[in-house]
């Protein structure tokens, strides 16, 4: 017990700083859980892949595409970043559109029970990972010869964001990298509230939220909604791999979406799923939670932190903090 | 109040309101579900109507033969390879640690077929039970103990020689597994159905972390390594099991399987098996027509831990090291492979979707590595074409079929918001 407000009080600006910014990943992530939550009452388990496959791609083009090896300043850094954004993006758009088309889309136009929208999301996310994992340039599929996007040296990442100090809060530094990784998930979080509240198609996923039935009489086209809802959770996912791959410099690979996905998911439970202002809550708390639990626990009990948190509010409080939304 | 005068006696003497309960249950619940289920699902009856039973009534003593003439192929199927000249594809398919791998994974299939087809509950979580039984193995036999032994003093100790005790750890890490499974279903079985599937999986990951992080305890991430193999000496029979390839694993396993199939078709076609049919198909008609519904959920949730925590028992003694490198979330979702490509709810199924996910790798070997892709297509594409599975139960089938009756217009989770 000591050792854990020791722990926490010592390193408190530290894992603050941290939480933040692991916690604004894990809100853009968290989105595409609630958001598809909201219009199909669907978890969709095959999310975490999606944020999987953008990591990849975001290697893949900061490695192959633009040859990056060492660290970018100026122009050419943004350029390069919005240029790999971009491709992320799209491509973790276009995984959730396919996962859409082909593991939901047959079962909904069938009226298949709940648990058989578990198994085929779970099946899916299984076949993208093992998919990935065959992209090392030995494998075939129907002698289609699979590329391979990690290059030759996979391990390798290169830090193409310069970690420059810029001030301290409390004797705690807080670098570019940081306010990258808060600034671009701000404006990607703030874009996408107007984007619901504010436009016509938000509009149609609002209403489709509430009640398809009614809004479907009402001329929304459903199928379009849904069909957005997934790209807009597969570009904030693919955005957040970007950042991701930024911050903690790792090597992308097939099976590093299952953690970030889980810890998201429980984020969209805490803020209340379904509830977009909640996600974004549920993940910065999250990541607070989850770094100062670090600092108390010890860091490899991390993991544990967030599932006993999902645990602990989907038993007591299990609308989330801003609540469910209301379905009628 | 009329009813504050029952109270007082009500509270003395549960195990009366208990039988009268089960006695409202059966029938009046179970009874009047069954019947609103059989009118709703009246169209596909009447279509399955035609198709008439495989064996008639009148021919009953053919099933019996059939499974003895089934139990004694399986039973000599590890001998084939002394009798016969196999190709190679089958020899790798009939040796003894593959088979015995198919019979740990039948009985894994058998039990999570409880969970998941049964009572429709859907655990990603199962192989924390798994885990439970072998390192309750690890414990009981002693291995645990040597292990911090050997660590601590540079003298050779002897290794642990608890053989004999297989069968009480046998027992025991059902018990144990029991009680996991009770104390994480209580709190977590009101949950609905894709709020249990993701806190089930939790659950799986805090045992792995667990067992990885508690390093005094468990070994760490090097786990426990020196589980005796088993014996058994009655006089009459004795005998010992000495490497994990022995066909003897396979024949234990064999038992157990053949004991828990009889076991769990009892069940299901007892009280709570009916009472399992009636949460799955509606949980709230199921509530209100008396079924004690978060009980019988825990029973089914219990009934699937115990047989996972057996299995990992023979699982930790065959295999003699345990680590928590093999108690991943795959190993659950494999699991669960094996229970849809059979078939939800469906015995024989559990079995054959355990044979093919453990030995269609083995038997085309070069392209193991594919494996995992193909078994996450195959989970999509029998949702899409084939949910029942491929050897379904008529029940089963029958329910899966009145789905597409009922096709709701915009509907995508199936129902109304649970």
């Amino acid at each position: 017990m000591g050792d854990c407000i020791d722990g926490v009080t010592r390193q408190f600006w530290d894992q603050t700083v941290n939480g933040l910014t692991t916690g604004s990943i894990y809100a853009m992530i968290a989105l595409g859980y609630t958001m598809v939550y909201g219009v199909l009452q669907l978890i969709n388990f095959a999310h975490s892949e999606v944020f999987m496959v953008s990591t990849v791609v975001a290697l893949h083009a900061l490695k192959e595409w633009f040859g990056v090896t060492a660290a970018l300043h100026g122009a050419t850094l943004i350029v390069v970043f919005l240029g790999v954004l971009l491709a992320s993006a799209l491509a973790s758009g276009v995984t959730a559109l396919t996962i859409e088309r082909f593991a939901y889309r047959p079962l909904r136009r069938r009226g298949a029970p709940r648990l058989s929208f578990l198994i085929s999301a779970i099946g899916a996310s299984l076949a993208i990972q093992y998919l990935f994992s065959l992209m090392d340039g030995r494998h075939y599929l129907l002698f289609y010869r699979l590329p391979n996007l990690m290059g030759p040296s996979p391990r390798q990442v290169p830090r193409f964001v310069e970690s420059e100090r810029l001030f301290t809060i409390f004797g705690t530094p807080v670098t570019n990298k940081h306010l990258l990784v808060v600034g671009v998930s701000l404006v990607m979080l703030f874009l996408l509230d107007r984007f619901v509240n504010r436009t016509r198609i938000g509009r149609g996923i609002r209403a489709v939220a509430q009640d398809p039935e009614a809004a479907s009489m009402m001329g929304v086209n459903i199928d379009r909604v849904v069909v957005t809802t997934f790209f807009i959770g597969g570009v904030m996912a693919g955005a957040a791999g970007l950042l991701f791959v930024v911050y903690l410099n790792a090597a992308a690979n097939w099976p590093i979406g299952f953690l970030p996905g889980i810890k998201a998911f429980s984020a969209a439970v805490l803020g209340g799923i379904g509830n977009i202002r909640g996600a974004m809550l549920g993940g910065v708390l999250l990541g607070l939670a989850e770094k100062h639990g670090g600092a108390c626990f010890g860091t490899q009990w991390e993991t544990a932190i967030s599932f006993v948190v999902l645990v602990l509010v989907l038993m007591f409080r299990p609308s989330g903090l801003l609540g469910e939304q209301v379905r009628s | 109040m009329a009813e504050s005068g029952q109270r007082p006696r009500r509270r003395r003497r549960p195990w009366i309101r208990w039988q009268r309960r089960a006695a409202e249950v059966r029938l009046a619940g179970v009874n009047r579900v069954r019947a609103l289920l059989r009118r709703a699902f009246a169209p596909a009856r009447a279509a399955q109507a035609g198709a008439g039973r495989w064996i008639e009534p009148r021919r009953r003593w053919v099933l019996p033969i059939l499974a003895v003439v089934g139990l004694a192929f399986a039973a000599v199927l590890p001998l084939l390879d002394q009798w016969f000249e196999l190709p190679g594809w089958m020899l790798r398919a009939t040796s003894g640690a593959s088979l015995a791998k198919v019979g740990l994974f039948a009985l894994f299939a058998l039990g999570l077929n409880v969970v998941v087809g049964f009572a429709g509950l859907l655990d990603l979580g199962y192989v924390a039970f798994w885990a439970i039984g072998s390192y309750t193995a690890a414990f009981l036999t002693g291995a645990a103990t040597y292990a911090q032994e050997v660590r601590r003093s540079d003298e050779i100790i002897p290794e642990p020689q608890w053989q004999m005790w297989m069968w009480l750890i046998l027992l025991a890490a059902l018990v144990v597994a029991v009680f996991a499974g009770a104390l994480l279903g209580s709190p977590t079985l009101r949950l609905r159905g894709d709020y249990l599937a993701i806190v089930t999986l939790g659950f799986g990951e805090i045992v792995r972390v667990t067992a990885n992080n508690l390093a005094s305890v468990t070994g760490g991430p090097r786990g426990i390594s020196n589980i005796p193999h088993p014996a058994i000496d009655l006089g009459v029979v004795d005998l010992e099991w000495k490497t994990f390839l022995d066909d003897k694993y396979y024949w234990l396993l064999l038992v157990l399987v053949v004991f828990w199939i009889v076991a769990i078709t009892r069940l299901d076609r007892s009280r709570i098996g009916r009472a399992w049919v009636a949460i799955r198909e509606d949980e709230v008609a199921a509530a209100a027509m008396g079924v004690p519904v978060v009980r019988m959920k825990i029973a089914a949730f219990v009934i699937g831990a115990s047989t996972a925590g057996v299995g990992g028992v023979v699982y930790a003694e065959q295999i003699n090291s345990i680590a928590p490198g093999t108690f991943i979330i795959l190993q659950s979702i494999l699991i669960l492979a094996m229970v849809v490509i059979g078939g939800m709810g469906s015995i024989p199924g559990a079995i054959l979707g355990a044979a093919l996910v453990v030995l269609l790798p083995e038997i085309f070997r070069e392209f193991a590595s594919y494996r995992f892709l193909v078994f996450g297509l195959a989970l999509v594409l029998l949702m899409i074409f084939r949910p029942q599975g491929l050897l379904p139960s008529k029940r089963r089938k029958a329910e899966l079929k009145g789905a597409v009756v009922e096709e709701q217009l915009f509907d995508a989770g199936g129902g109304e918001p649970a």
